[in-house]
């Protein structure tokens, strides 16, 4: 574990700031000649909690657990395919359970030198800090965390 | 995604004035409608997705609160509107409570991520008695903003 990066890991939600940060991870992978893993986790912590609210019934939950398993391989697909562009190839794991969980438990397993995650939200409510999955995967990661921010350049250059 | 990504003043009512179910529904989805700017055509859509969503079972969650959701298409991200009703509307809770507080989440289906998530959100964000209490004795929609700001 350490600088050069060797084991990067960059997560995926499918949100346009976890692009970002999977192009950034491309890049980073390149430039240190690192292997870069990409992750989607879907999140069935968050379906079984919807069903036990009452929110979702059965049927629901399983249509939407497809729903995600579609997700997270068509994102996945898509950072293959983004870095094969920068001659880069990547490992594509989609894991189930808690997010932050899930994820520390990877990149501990992995002796992963670099998280890179796509935006951290403001701090805008003291009841909701806490509960973004990339904020507790942050505080929670075991290694060192790249956090970035939105930026325009780095889609315009992929999308070259 | 967290409910405060999608927090809207112009997506808040209150109150409400309808005095059940389908007409909560209904003025949930209006406020959408208006706020986006979309057609009566889309505004049917957007209504029969909830309302077939709720003949697999009511979404009213007990404790005074109901989260009618759907998927549909015609909304482009995920889309939350906020209602409070000074009176008790029968919602078919489990619990047997009537509602007074109120989500709309609408999703496309190529988000199901973020819809998931901001249902699980709103879900957290309610847990707290004195919360809701609050909620449902907001003044108007600044004050929804503000409670949920806090």
């Amino acid at each position: 574990m350490g600088v050069p990066f060797k084991d990067i890991v960059v997560y995926l939600d499918g949100s346009e700031s976890s692009m970002t940060a999977a192009m950034y991870g491309i890049k980073l992978a390149v430039e240190h000649e690192a292997k870069l893993t990409a992750v989607y986790v879907v999140n069935t912590k968050a379906l079984s909690e919807l069903v036990k609210a009452g929110i979702f019934v059965a049927i629901e939950r399983d249509e939407y657990q497809r729903d995600l398993q579609a997700d997270a391989d068509r994102y996945l697909r898509h950072v293959a395919k983004l870095a094969a562009t920068k001659q880069l190839e990547i490992e594509s794991v989609k894991l189930e359970g808690a997010i932050h969980v899930v994820m520390r438990q990877l990149l501990k397993e992995r002796n992963s030198d670099l998280l890179v995650l796509g935006g951290i939200t403001d701090i805008r409510s003291r009841r909701e800090e806490l509960s973004s999955e990339t904020d507790r995967m942050m505080r929670t990661s075991p290694c060192p965390v790249l956090v970035v921010r939105d930026d325009d350049d780095i889609w315009l250059e992929f999308e070259a | 995604m967290i409910l405060l990504d999608v927090l809207d003043k112009d997506l808040v009512k209150v109150p409400l004035t309808a005095s059940d179910k389908q007409g909560i529904i209904t003025e949930l989805v209006e406020v959408l409608a208006k706020a986006k700017g979309y057609s009566s055509q889309q505004f049917d859509d957007m209504l029969e997705a909830v309302l077939n969503r709720e003949s697999l079972g009511s979404t009213g969650i007990g404790n005074g609160i109901a989260i009618p959701h759907a998927k549909t298409n015609v909304v482009k991200q995920v889309s939350m509107v906020v209602g409070i009703s000074r009176f008790p509307v029968e919602f078919d809770s489990p619990d047997g409570q009537k509602s007074r507080i109120f989500f709309l989440v609408l999703a496309p289906s190529s988000a199901a991520s973020a819809h998931v998530e901001l249902l699980a959100s709103i879900a957290r964000t309610c847990t707290s008695n004195v919360f809701r209490r609050m909620l449902e004795g907001a003044k108007d929609k600044d004050e929804v903003i503000r409670l949920f700001q806090e």
